[in-house]
């Protein structure tokens, strides 16, 4: 039986972004793998733990979910990625987090393996899947074949969760827009408690980030000039692109995330003619205060609707 | 002849902690008592009661030591011969009584630190960033707000199978927690050892982040007298917790030590309890910092001031003297 | 008559750097630089007031400039382009101020920071229309040659001035230096300036123990070279009597860099990337000082900031593998100096015994 090495992927921050690609190439070119087991409040105590007391929650989430994959398996997947291209950066804790990861974890004895994407060196996305083939001992045609596989999957896939916001768009009833990173919205301890809070109360769900990208990014300008983060663009552009279709606007993100700090003040500026609530994640704070914010913000707008 | 005495006080945000010492670090005389807002009269209130206990037949205080967040108005009011900050203090004195520690764990009324040992010497501290989460205040509110006495605190704790999980992460985040917890229907005891656990998670996540905790470990300041936060600790660090029975008094000792080893030699002839302190906050107001300037009086004189920025506030307290 | 049809221009205020940004605007571009009042508590609590909350401090310290600023009279602000979130103060300050009532022209770099030269030149003509360029070249080098010499003369300062005899001496010498340079309109005053802050300083009589104690300085290129946002750090751990080193300032970071590849080879054992805006640079300068064998090492932040708070788990693998202790230091809005004061006295006595014992 061939030795295989098996990969531990955590289930936090670009996790959201890259599921279908690493999970499909991976399958692709014959390589077994983990994903940590969703959020719950024992993977947010140890990523507490871990973590810099003033990292935001997103990295402490991170953190847990790393430990949860510790000595489980033989490499940990921290993808590593600098920026897109001009203008399409990321935070700088996605230039760190592979780094943050080997520090932390020094005296673990675990190995890491790396996902880099960064412009400023010419690496690209097939880069990185190619150097991570190389890394598992692949062949690189038939690494380059996983990745041909895995990005039309992706793309596919994406297309039909795409049409899916699009469809909600026209639904009746009402509609509320949530602008939020992916790892943030999707995230089983923090944000699918909100989702579900949401249908619970008969309001449809609708995500800003799940937008034809490149349009999106194409856009951002027209509400904030000099936006760099490539996240923040796909949002703010989701956000000029869906909000005159819906009633209200959530934004939503981890306390203290950097760029949200800024672009949702951006926002709250520009944002005039809809609703907006701005909620920050602390992870600990239980759910209490936060469904009381939610439900009058519900209220308020059905009763400007003179639906209450 | 008289035997060489060290007076070492210690006055904090919530307790005002004072000891005699001699040549060779016994206590002669110790008292502990609330500050209650007011140093000033906590300081009088201590040295009246060490008086009392103070051989003054056969020993005389030759050096005195403050230290605590109140250091420099009562080393003022005392004319201490050294003012040194609680930190150098806690470490003096608890590495005096266990030579061998390698952590000294330390929660006070509004700051916690952890001090790290090695032969003797602190090689790395640190202290609380922020916020007030996980320190005795934090703790003796819950209490209030649960309708325990904060001398209870440990008895219930350790009464409790379950404790109840509590968001420690800043002040008002877990006060909002704790209030949902009480109306969901949680047990006192499952709760007051909820807080005890948080005090302690908030603690090593925070202060402790990234220190290497090794035993022997002493835990002290006001909080180490809870015996709920000194089993939860245990519980975290999985060794032993030792909790000096004059760990309170670990601060004043250590402050009494380091008087003892400097030069400067004063006599104190306590008396101070009919002298008139005052201090008087001064703006400075010559530029727009605005530097509130403490000054202290002593019977109506300018003894000492400081909280200037700059050189333009010591001109402002030098000509409050001539005025 | 022409002194009102000029611009008058203005930069938020930065540790002492205004001083070469007036030289530059002034003989380069022939505008008027308005220089608002150095950073006060008030600045910082206007800056705090029309923040959002979780942003870093510098933001805050900047805004409050910027309207002190146009209080001061000031028709255009300049802003910096940056690697972190500081590429977007630009924007959303322009936007704060907007949204306050305020009449200004914004000139945010960020929008002219794309590598390309002639984006450059377009600002500048921006600025001023009949603008010369040689003249622009030349008050640029005479600037920056500025920037070198006050980094140079702040060096010597924190280095030495904690030993002084007389005390007061060094920082009555540097004050003279400070002013002058920002009074300084032409290159033999700037020469002038640099000529006898060196021979002040070398007049002034020091004892300094054969081997002292020496703390490096690290962190966030905004809080760590303030002096008014780090409380005064640096000259408070010197009058201790310690000598107090900073790699980190616009020479070495800017002008003299050796480049993160470059620093970044010899930080391979702790990291393999570079970690985000001016990480390489403090990983790299953090070890360098504990392979120099300093005594301690201080990491000075503003509360918030990523890149800071991303390189500390390597700082404590650094402290861990070279004995060295580093201590962290936050400041936001409310940091107080006594909760400073404690902690620099802390850090002091420790470094000073645990050197009598070592040796």
């Amino acid at each position: 039986m061939e030795n295989r090495a098996v990969i531990g992927i955590p289930r936090g921050m670009l996790y959201y972004r890259y599921e279908t690609l690493w999970q499909v190439f991976f399958r692709e070119i014959g390589v077994d793998f983990i994903i940590s087991e969703p959020t719950r409040q024992d993977t947010a105590e140890r990523g507490s733990a871990l973590a810099v007391d003033e990292a935001c929650l997103s990295l402490k989430l991170f953190l847990g979910h790393v430990d949860a994959l510790v000595g489980k398996c033989e490499y940990i997947l921290i993808p590593r990625i600098n920026s897109y291209g001009r203008n399409q950066e990321l935070c700088p804790r996605f230039s760190a987090l592979y780094d943050i990861a080997i520090n932390t974890f020094r005296d673990k004895g675990q190995k890491f393996l790396t996902f880099s994407i960064d412009s400023h060196k010419n690496e690209t996305e097939q880069d990185a899947f190619l150097c991570l083939g190389q890394a598992l001992g692949v062949l690189p045609r038939k690494a380059k074949k996983g990745y041909e596989t895995a990005r039309k999957e992706d793309q596919r896939l994406w297309k039909s969760k795409i049409q899916a916001q699009n469809a909600l768009c026209s639904t009746d009833g009402l509609k509320i827009l949530i602008a939020a990173h992916s790892y943030v919205i999707e995230d089983a301890y923090i944000g699918t408690p909100i989702l579900e809070f949401l249908q619970r109360n008969h309001a449809a769900a609708i995500r800003a980030d799940i937008v034809d990208r490149e349009n999106a990014c194409k856009h951002s300008p027209e509400l904030s000039p000099t936006c760099k983060w490539e996240l923040s663009r796909e949002i703010l552009g989701g956000v000029l692109q869906r909000k005159d279709k819906v009633d209200g606007i959530i934004l939503l993100s981890t306390f203290p995330c950097g760029p949200d700090a800024m672009v949702n003040d951006i926002l709250l500026r520009k944002l005039h003619d809809k609703p907006v609530l701005n909620l920050v994640l602390d992870g600990q704070s239980g759910t209490a205060g936060l469904e009381t914010r939610l439900e009058s913000f519900l209220d308020i707008i059905r009763f400007k609707k003179g639906l209450l | 002849m008289k035997k060489e005495a060290f007076l070492g006080v210690d006055v904090g945000s919530i307790s005002t902690k004072g000891v005699i010492i001699d040549e060779e670090n016994q206590i002669l005389a110790s008292e502990y008592i609330w500050t209650e807002g007011d140093p000033i009269g906590a300081v009088k209130r201590l040295t009246a009661s060490l008086e009392k206990q103070f051989d003054k037949e056969n020993y005389q205080i030759v050096g005195t030591g403050t230290t605590g967040s109140a250091r420099q108005l009562v080393g003022a009011m005392l004319g201490a011969t050294i003012v040194k900050n609680e930190i150098t203090a806690h470490a003096v004195g608890t590495t005096t009584f266990h030579p061998d520690v390698r952590t000294i764990l330390e929660i006070g009324g509004q700051d916690s630190k952890i001090i790290l040992v090695e032969n003797g010497v602190a090689v790395d501290y640190a202290m609380n960033t922020l916020c007030a989460a996980g320190t005795g205040a934090f703790l003796s509110s819950q209490a209030k707000r649960l309708g325990i006495e904060v001398e209870d605190i440990g008895g219930y704790a350790l009464r409790s199978q379950h404790p109840t999980p509590i968001a420690a992460r800043c002040t008002v985040f877990a006060e909002s927690d704790l209030v949902h917890k009480i109306q969901m229907g949680h047990s006192k005891e499952d709760i007051i050892a909820g807080v005890c656990n948080a005090v302690v998670a908030n603690y090593l996540n925070n202060v402790g982040k990234g220190k290497r905790i090794a035993a022997p470990v002493v835990f002290q300041g006001g909080v180490s007298k809870n015996e709920g936060v000194v089993a939860a600790f245990e519980r975290a660090l999985g060794c032993e917790v030792i909790v000096d029975p004059n760990g309170h008094l670990m601060g004043a000792i250590g402050i009494a030590i380091l008087a003892r080893n400097a030069e400067a030699r004063r006599t104190f002839d306590f008396g101070i309890e009919n002298t008139d302190f005052r201090t008087r906050e001064a703006s400075c107001g010559r530029c727009s910092n605005n530097c509130e300037i403490i000054c202290v009086y002593k019977n109506n004189k300018l003894i000492d001031s400081w909280g200037n920025r700059c050189e333009r506030g010591q001109v402002c307290a030098e000509q409050k003297t001539i005025s | 008559m022409e002194l009102q049809t000029k611009r008058r221009v203005a930069f938020p205020r930065y540790a002492e750097y205004n001083c070469a940004i007036k030289y530059f605007l002034e003989n380069g571009l022939d505008v008027r630089y308005i220089l608002q009042p150095p950073l006060t508590q008030r600045t910082l609590e206007i800056g705090a007031k029309h923040s959002p909350d979780f942003v870093c401090t510098p933001f805050k310290t900047t805004l409050g400039s910027q309207i002190e600023a146009l209080e001061a009279g000031a028709d255009t602000l300049i802003m910096t382009f940056g690697a972190c979130r500081l590429g977007y103060y630009g924007e959303l300050q322009e936007q704060i101020l907007r949204d306050l009532g305020y009449d200004f022209e914004m000139i945010n770099l960020t929008e002219y920071s794309t590598g390309r030269k002639k984006d450059y030149l377009r600002c500048i003509k921006r600025l001023n229309p009949k603008v010369k360029y040689a003249k622009v070249a030349l008050a640029a080098a005479e600037a920056l040659r500025m920037v070198e010499y006050l980094d140079e003369i702040t060096c010597l300062y924190y280095k030495n001035c904690g030993f002084e005899m007389e005390k007061g001496a060094y920082r009555k010498a540097y004050s003279r230096f400070i002013s002058a340079l920002y009074s300084a309109s032409s290159k033999p005053e700037i020469e002038m300036a640099y000529h006898n802050v060196q021979e002040a300083f070398d007049k002034i009589q020091t004892e300094k123990p054969a081997e002292p104690l020496r703390v490096g300085i690290i962190g966030e290129f905004y809080t760590a070279m303030d002096a008014f946002s780090n409380l005064e750090t640096e000259r408070k751990l010197a009058e201790m009597g310690v000598e107090v080193h900073r790699w980190m300032n616009i020479s070495h970071r800017l002008l003299h860099y050796p480049g993160d590849n470059n620093l970044g080879v010899k930080v391979r054992d702790f990291c393999t990337y570079d970690m985000g805006p001016n990480s390489t640079a403090n990983i790299w300068s953090a070890k360098d000082y504990a392979e120099r064998g300093f005594d301690g090492i201080i990491h000075i932040k503003s509360a918030n900031c990523t890149p800071e708070i991303d390189i500390m788990p390597v700082l404590q693998n650094i402290s861990r593998d070279y004995k060295i202790p580093v201590l962290y230091l936050t400041f936001d809005a409310q940091t107080s100096d006594v909760g400073l004061m404690t902690r620099l006295e802390a850090f002091y006595d420790m470094i000073a015994m645990r050197k009598k014992v070592i040796r």
